[in-house]
Formats: structure tokens, C-alpha cells, sequence
């Protein structure tokens, strides 16, 4: 009975392309790492699972939802060939324009005017920033690596500057800030944010002409422009794509620490990247989903909860960490050359 | 006569299931310069590569000074005194002269063992001899990035005679030289063979063959043909060797020599072309024939706006033409299939159908989507009239063979349906079958009124295809032939060699 059904199961496999089987092999690897974290988890008194219960489940996904958020623009920066080492400095720029303009401005017109106005200044701060590193990269064609780590340079010392080198503390009262931090950092509304968000990423990657120029400029970009695609413009975009993400992150970090913190998200670009590589999407370019980067950062977060829940050093957390991600680009790189 | 110093008998070599060598042979005597001749694609290179140790060979027997050899990879050869000096001289060009000279030199660190360091000073004084030797004025201590490219064709020689290399290979060396470069290199080549170095020059222009050369070999289709004094062989039965069998044209309606000019070059001049002039009329197919190198490919480049037109004019329709970016040609109704599929065409990680829409997205899409199920249907057409074979038009293209690869590629142009169409040696490397899809491709185009500019490097699938034929030459056209009325000769004839000579042949 069984051989019928590994059968069927064999020729559904080929009759998939090479990306669906990566999908399904991330979404594998994730339901694995799910088990065991059923597994190992402890239990509450009542015997009931720890790691199953709806809070922790939605905790995992809330934790995840801001590098998560990152990662998406990160994904289509990678798809083009390029990396965007400057999103944690963006964020940390983000939550502090956002906390300054919302604790500095005493008398706006009305709360919802005034919050409107200090997420549409902190985003316009960050795209800006993003584009600018996108159009160094497009325009002189200089390393994405070298201009956004030029980035996370200066972007963290203007954060810095602008808030004094101070943490600008967002309060727990009545006031326009404490308001701000009330909504944004509601568990459902930062889920609902990372879903919404992830959803109009992988319609964009997946249904619009702009999704298949990203993965032709990364696939081979001398062949893009004798097909005669806009790359400069692709380039531009992706990268005011990842600074728009990485602010819209901070403003949702601002809130849930009630500060603007400019030593905010230091590291968080690397944690982005490891999210988009372990959902299988190439360093290199042209060959990755929206999808897989999902996977991916659910991936880290099931696996940090299930170690945080078992009291694990977080230094060994770490350790294991870096192993996964090794793991991870090694089953891919197998399974490229198996094909 | 004397015994040679190097023999190669029976090689055969093969990549990827394409013989590139079949039974080839090859003797060199002492002291003897002896070219290599052969269309492109004949197997010259390599045969050159497995003589210097850069490829190996798949069969075959290699006798060194009568005795067996097997020569693994460059270190191997400098060991028993053969170097290969590159096409695209495999320089560093962040090094100076003399650390280009020493790297990986066996001779060098022989003389420096004590030393543990290297020094400026060695470098200098072990180069000294070599550059004087090749005539190289400049410092050896300065960059190779700064050099001309004749400077550096020298370097590499005088690194070559610094392995005390008994046997150099020099592969089409001149073809970036100037004049005057030439000249310095041929000086150096009957110093060389007094010498008693050999050297294998591997070529296909007649006039410096004739002039600096003692034996020739010539070859066809991965096979020695014949190997001849140079005193006892004319240019033209040279050329008859290359060729082989004599192919005909095939019968085409003639076009009609009133139809409308689609497209004309006047005078046009760029940094690789020299005055360049012809009409492309509708339905016509014009062929470009020429050596690689010979601004055969170039006249795509400045048509679709990668190269700057200096001098001259291109007009389309009776208009002047200005082109800034391959989107501009596109809009200008100018398509371009570019000569290398893998590198300059295809994106080979994405699938067969995104390769063909690719530049034409617009048509398929409603406020920046793509309409999938659109998208599908019209390339399902296209894929069933081009007889391209594949399991999923969701696969990747890399799956594809190189014929339905190449398909792919001119689907592009199908979709597009504009009236212009540059094809940059379409079918190479792909197998007889798909040639001929291609080629079938190529007279549905022109049946439809449409211009096609097709390059190629096999003479017969021009003289089959095309109405007329361009033959270029160092920039410039050589000649322009009707398809009907000319022969493989008289097209090699053209490309081959200088104009005095053409006309002391005519």
C-alpha cells in the first residue's frame, strides 16, 4: 500500500520545478525543527505543552516579526546580486526620528494626525536613505557591500547625533507618544504587520514585471541589459524598498520598547540575511523566494524559542545558530548539484 | 631530415559529447615556426592547449625529442620547456613586469633558493636579459595595467624564453596588434628560430603565415588535414583545405532591388569600426562574414546603442538614427540576439517562459502584473512553431540543450515582431538538427518583410541563408558579395587577406 503512495509522491516531486522543491524542502526542514520543539518542550504543572500554548506560539511570531520584516527587502536586495549591510542602522535611525518627533512636538493638532505624521517623517528618512545607498550602487556601480556598509556607519553616527547619543524615552501616560507605543505594540497589530507585509512582498516578487526584472538583474545582469532592462532603476528601487522596510521595523520596535533607541538593531542585518539564505535563496543572485525567507525566519524563531524555553545559555544558542545556517546552505548546495 | 622535437599523433578530444579533435597529428621540427590554420571552430586552439599542457587530451600519443610524455597542466610543460603565450595574454595586471616574469617561474626560484624573501633586486636582474632579449624599453618595475597591449604581448614572450622554453605556442598573437607591434613580433620571431626555439603560430591570416612561417598545418573540422611547406602551397589551395567540400547555395527567390531600404549605414565609424556602409532592404537577409575581431559583431553593438557611432550616420526607414540603450533600439523596432547565449543572453536560473518575455513583459501585463495565463498562451504558440522541445515551460532554461536554448533566445525576437533583426552567429555550438530550425526560423522572418543581419562564422550556412554577404575586415568592409554568385573562397579570400593581396589574386 505504501509503494503506490511513494509513487505518487515520487512523480508530484519531479513534475515540480527546482524552486518548488526548494519550497518544500524549507517547509520540511521547518516542520522537523517544529516537531523537535514540541518535543523537548517542557510542561506546565497541568501537563499541558509549554511551546504549544497560543501564547507562546504568537510570541514566537511577534519575535520574529521585525528582523522577519527586514527580510523580506532584504530578499529582493540578495535576488539582484547586492546586499544591504545598513538596515539595523536604519532602524535605529527610524525609531529614533520617530520617538523625537512624537516626544518633541507638543502641541500637534490631534493624536492621529500627529502619530500619522511622525511614521510618515521616520519612513521618508529611512527610504531616503536607502535610495541614497541604491543610487551609489546603481549610478557609479560601486559594491553593495562597500556603500551599505558605508551606510550602517553613518547612518548609526546620525542617529546618534540627532538624539544626543541618549535613549528618547517614549512614556506610559496620556500623552501623543505614549498613545503611539499603546497601539503599535499590541502583539496582533505587529503580527498583522508582518503578515500584511509579507503578503504584498510576495505578490510583488512573484506577479509583477518589477519581481521578474529583480530576479533577471541578479540571474545575469549583462544578459538583463541586452534584454534591455531598466537595471539602474531595479537597483534604485530595491534598495529605497529595504530602507522603507527597515523603518517601518523601527517604528514597530519604538513602540514595543517605548523608546527611540539609536544602539537599536545592531546586528540585525546579518540576522536578516541568515533568514533570507536559510530559505534558500542564493548569495549570488537571481534564484530565491519570498516564501522561503518566511520559512526561514520562522525557522530561527521556533528554534530560539525551543532553546530559550529550555533555559539553553544564549551563547550556545548562538553556537547553534551559526551551525544551522551552515546546515542549511549545505542540504541546498546538495541538492543543486544532485540536479 | 631531422628527427622532430615534438610529435602528437591520433589526438581526439572531446567536451560535452562535441568532438573538437579527431585523430589529429602534429610534428615540429628545431628552429621551425609552424602555423596552425583553420576556420573557426576548426580545432586549432585546442590542439594548441593540449600541446602546451593546458587541456589534456582524451587519446592520443605525445612524443617529447622521440620519447613519451605526459604533460599535466602548465607546470608540467614549463618543466619540459613548452609555454603558451594566450589570445587574452594571461597577465597580471596588478603586478609589475618583473613579478609577472618570476611568478610560478621554476628558473626563478631555482636561482633565489637561499632567499626567503623576495627581492626587488633579484626580480630585476633576473628579468634584465629576457626584456632586453624581447626589446621591451620599459621599467620592469612598473604595472602591466599601464602597458599597450604589444608591450604585454612581449612580457609574456619574455616570460615564456625566462622558463627556457624550447617550444612556444603563440595563439592568433597579432590579432590585437597594430602595425608597428606586428612588425616588433615578427623581428622577434626570426630571432627566436635562430635561435633554435619553436615556435607553433597559431593563425588564420594569410599574409603573416606566408611571410614568417616554414610549415603550415591546416585544419577542418577537429582533423589535420594536411601539413605542407609553406614554399610548395598557395593561398588559395590553403584555403580550398580549409574549406573542404564545396557547398551550394540554396535557391532563394531573389529580392527585389527596388523594395525599400529598412536599414543603412553610412560611413559609420566607432572605436572598432572603420567606415562602414551598406542598405539592408526589407525581407532581406544580409550576411556579415569575418574572422572574430573583424568588427563582424560590432556592427550589432553600435546598432543597438552599446558602442558610440563616431563618424557617419544610421538611418532606419529613411530617418537618422540615434540610439543611446538596448530599450531605445527595442522601441526603434531593432532586436539583437547576442553571440554568447550563456553569458550575454539567457538567464539560466530562470524558466523557458520568463526567458522569452522577458523584454516584453509590457505586452502581458496590466498595472505592472503580469497576466500569467496571456503570458502562457502566446509563448505555448510560439514555442509549437519553433518545434522547441521541453518537458514544462516552467523549467529552467538551463535545462534546455544548446539548440533549444538558442530558441529561447529568438523567441524573444518572434514576440517582439520588429522589423530589424541582428543575429550574432546564432548557431554555434548547437547540433545539425536545431541548424536547421534556425535556419528555418531566419526565412519565416524574412518572408514576413523583416531585416535580418545575420553573423556568422560558418561560411556555407551563410551562403545558404543570406541574400547578400558582407565581408569584414580589421573594421572595415572588405567586400560585398551577392550570396548566389560567390563561393566559400572567395569569402575566406576577403576575410583573410590584405587588399593588395585580394587584388593580385583577382
Amino acid at each position: 500500500m505504501s509503494i503506490p503512495v511513494i509513487r505518487s509522491f515520487i512523480s508530484f516531486w519531479k513534475r515540480m520545478n527546482g524552486q518548488k522543491q526548494d519550497a518544500v524542502k524549507s517547509l520540511g526542514a521547518l516542520a522537523v525543527i517544529f516537531i523537535l520543539a514540541v518535543l523537548v518542550s517542557p510542561t506546565t504543572a497541568t501537563g499541558s505543552n509549554i511551546f504549544l500554548q497560543l501564547g507562546n506560539l504568537t510570541d514566537v511570531l511577534r519575535q520574529g516579526s521585525i528582523v522577519g520584516i527586514i527580510s523580506l527587502a532584504m530578499t529582493f536586495v540578495i535576488l539582484t546580486g547586492g546586499i544591504d549591510l545598513s538596515v539595523g542602522s536604519i532602524l535605529a535611525l527610524s525609531t529614533t526620528v520617530v520617538a523625537l518627533v512624537l516626544t518633541r512636538w507638543q502641541h500637534g493638532p490631534s493624536y492621529p494626525l500627529e502619530i500619522a505624521t511622525a511614521i510618515f517623517i521616520a519612513l521618508l528618512v529611512s527610504t531616503t536613505s536607502g535610495a541614497l545607498s541604491g543610487a551609489i550602487i546603481a549610478v557609479f556601480d560601486v559594491q553593495p557591500f562597500v556603500v551599505t556598509l558605508a551606510g550602517m556607519i553613518g547612518i548609526r553616527g546620525l542617529a546618534k547625533w540627532l538624539s544626543n547619543n541618549a535613549n528618547v524615552d517614549v512614556g506610559f501616560g496620556q500623552d501623543v507618544a505614549s498613545t503611539f507605543a499603546a497601539i503599535f505594540r499590541g502583539k496582533t497589530i505587529t503580527i498583522a504587520c508582518y503578515a500584511i507585509l509579507a503578503a504584498v512582498f510576495y505578490i510583488l516578487l512573484s506577479r509583477t514585471i518589477f519581481g521578474r526584472y529583480v530576479r533577471a538583474v541578479g540571474d545575469n545582469e549583462r544578459a538583463a541589459l541586452y534584454a534591455g532592462l531598466p537595471i539602474r532603476r531595479v537597483k534604485l528601487w530595491v534598495y529605497s524598498l529595504s530602507g522603507l522596510l527597515a523603518g517601518f521595523a523601527g517604528v514597530l520596535y519604538a513602540a514595543e520598547n517605548h523608546q527611540g533607541n539609536p544602539n537599536a538593531g545592531v546586528g540585525y542585518e546579518l540576522d536578516a540575511i541568515a533568514a533570507v539564505v536559510i530559505g534558500g535563496t542564493r548569495l549570488s543572485g537571481g534564484k530565491g523566494t519570498i516564501a522561503g525567507t518566511i520559512i526561514g525566519t520562522l525557522m530561527i524563531g521556533v528554534l530560539t524559542n525551543m532553546l530559550r524555553l529550555n533555559n539553553v545559555d544564549s551563547n550556545v544558542e548562538m553556537m547553534i545558530k551559526g551551525g544551522i545556517i551552515l546546515l542549511a546552505v549545505a542540504l541546498q548546495k546538495q541538492g543543486r548539484q544532485a540536479r | 631530415m631531422p628527427n622532430p622535437i615534438l610529435q602528437l599523433s591520433e589526438i581526439d578530444k572531446s567536451f560535452d559529447g562535441t568532438h573538437a579533435l579527431r585523430g589529429a597529428s602534429f610534428s615540429l621540427f628545431r628552429g621551425e615556426v609552424h602555423a596552425l590554420m583553420g576556420e573557426n571552430g576548426a580545432g586549432k586552439s585546442t590542439l594548441a592547449r593540449i600541446i602546451a599542457g593546458a587541456t589534456s587530451a582524451d587519446n592520443g600519443k605525445l612524443l617529447l625529442e622521440g620519447s613519451p610524455v605526459v604533460i599535466n597542466g602548465p607546470r608540467d610543460a614549463q618543466r619540459v620547456g613548452i609555454s603558451i603565450i594566450f589570445q587574452e595574454l594571461d597577465l597580471f595586471p596588478h603586478l609589475t613586469v618583473a613579478e609577472n616574469i618570476a611568478i610560478g617561474n621554476h628558473q626563478f626560484s631555482r636561482q633565489f633558493k637561499q632567499r626567503r624573501f623576495v627581492r626587488v633586486a633579484d626580480l630585476d636582474s633576473f628579468c634584465k636579459p629576457f626584456l632586453d632579449q624581447v626589446g621591451l624599453t620599459r621599467s620592469p618595475r612598473c604595472e602591466v595595467r599601464t602597458l599597450t597591449t604589444g608591450e604585454r604581448q612581449l612580457v609574456a614572450i619574455a616570460r615564456a624564453l625566462s622558463m627556457r622554453a624550447r617550444i612556444i605556442v603563440m595563439d592568433e598573437p597579432t590579432s590585437s596588434l597594430f602595425d608597428d607591434a606586428v612588425e616588433r613580433l615578427f623581428k622577434l620571431i626570426v630571432e627566436l628560430k635562430r635561435q633554435g626555439v619553436s615556435v607553433v603560430y597559431v593563425s588564420h591570416k594569410m599574409d603573416e603565415i606566408f611571410r614568417i612561417c616554414d610549415r603550415v598545418t591546416v585544419m577542418r573540422d577537429g582533423q589535420t588535414i594536411d601539413t605542407r611547406a609553406i614554399q610548395d602551397v598557395s593561398p588559395a589551395e590553403l584555403i580550398r583545405m580549409m574549406i573542404g567540400k564545396e557547398w551550394q547555395s540554396r535557391d532563394r527567390k531573389p529580392i527585389e532591388l527596388s523594395s525599400e531600404a529598412i536599414l543603412s549605414f553610412s560611413g559609420v565609424t566607432t572605436a572598432k569600426l572603420r567606415d562602414v556602409s551598406f542598405d539592408l532592404r526589407k525581407g532581406e537577409v544580409l550576411g556579415i562574414a569575418g574572422l572574430l575581431g573583424s568588427g563582424r559583431s560590432e556592427i550589432g553593438s553600435v546598432l543597438i546603442g552599446l558602442d558610440r557611432c563616431r563618424q557617419g550616420r544610421i538611418s532606419m526607414h529613411g530617418n537618422h538614427l540615434s540610439i543611446g540603450s538596448v530599450r531605445e533600439a527595442q522601441t526603434a523596432g531593432i532586436r539583437w540576439v547576442p553571440e554568447d547565449r550563456k553569458l550575454e543572453g539567457l538567464m539560466m536560473q530562470m524558466s523557458i517562459q520568463e526567458n522569452c518575455t522577458i523584454s516584453d513583459l509590457g505586452a502581458f501585463s496590466r498595472a505592472g502584473f503580469v497576466k500569467r495565463k496571456r503570458e502562457y498562451n502566446r509563448t505555448m504558440e510560439l514555442f509549437h512553431g519553433l518545434s522547441l522541445k521541453a518537458a514544462s515551460t516552467d523549467l529552467p532554461v538551463s535545462t534546455l540543450s544548446g539548440g533549444n536554448q538558442q530558441k529561447v533566445l529568438l523567441s524573444r525576437c518572434l514576440l517582439a515582431n520588429s522589423d530589424l533583426i541582428f543575429l550574432d552567429d546564432p548557431t554555434r555550438g548547437i547540433d545539425v538538427g536545431a541548424k536547421e530550425d534556425i535556419y528555418k526560423i531566419i526565412e519565416q522572418l524574412a518572408s514576413q518583410n523583416k531585416g535580418i543581419l545575420l553573423v556568422s562564422s560558418e561560411l556555407p550556412e551563410l551562403l545558404r541563408c543570406c541574400d547578400r554577404i558582407l565581408v569584414m575586415r580589421e573594421g572595415a568592409v572588405a567586400a560585398e558579395l551577392t550570396a548566389g554568385n560567390t563561393t566559400q573562397e572567395e569569402i575566406l579570400t576577403f576575410a583573410t587577406q590584405a587588399p593588395a593581396q585580394v587584388r593580385g589574386h583577382a
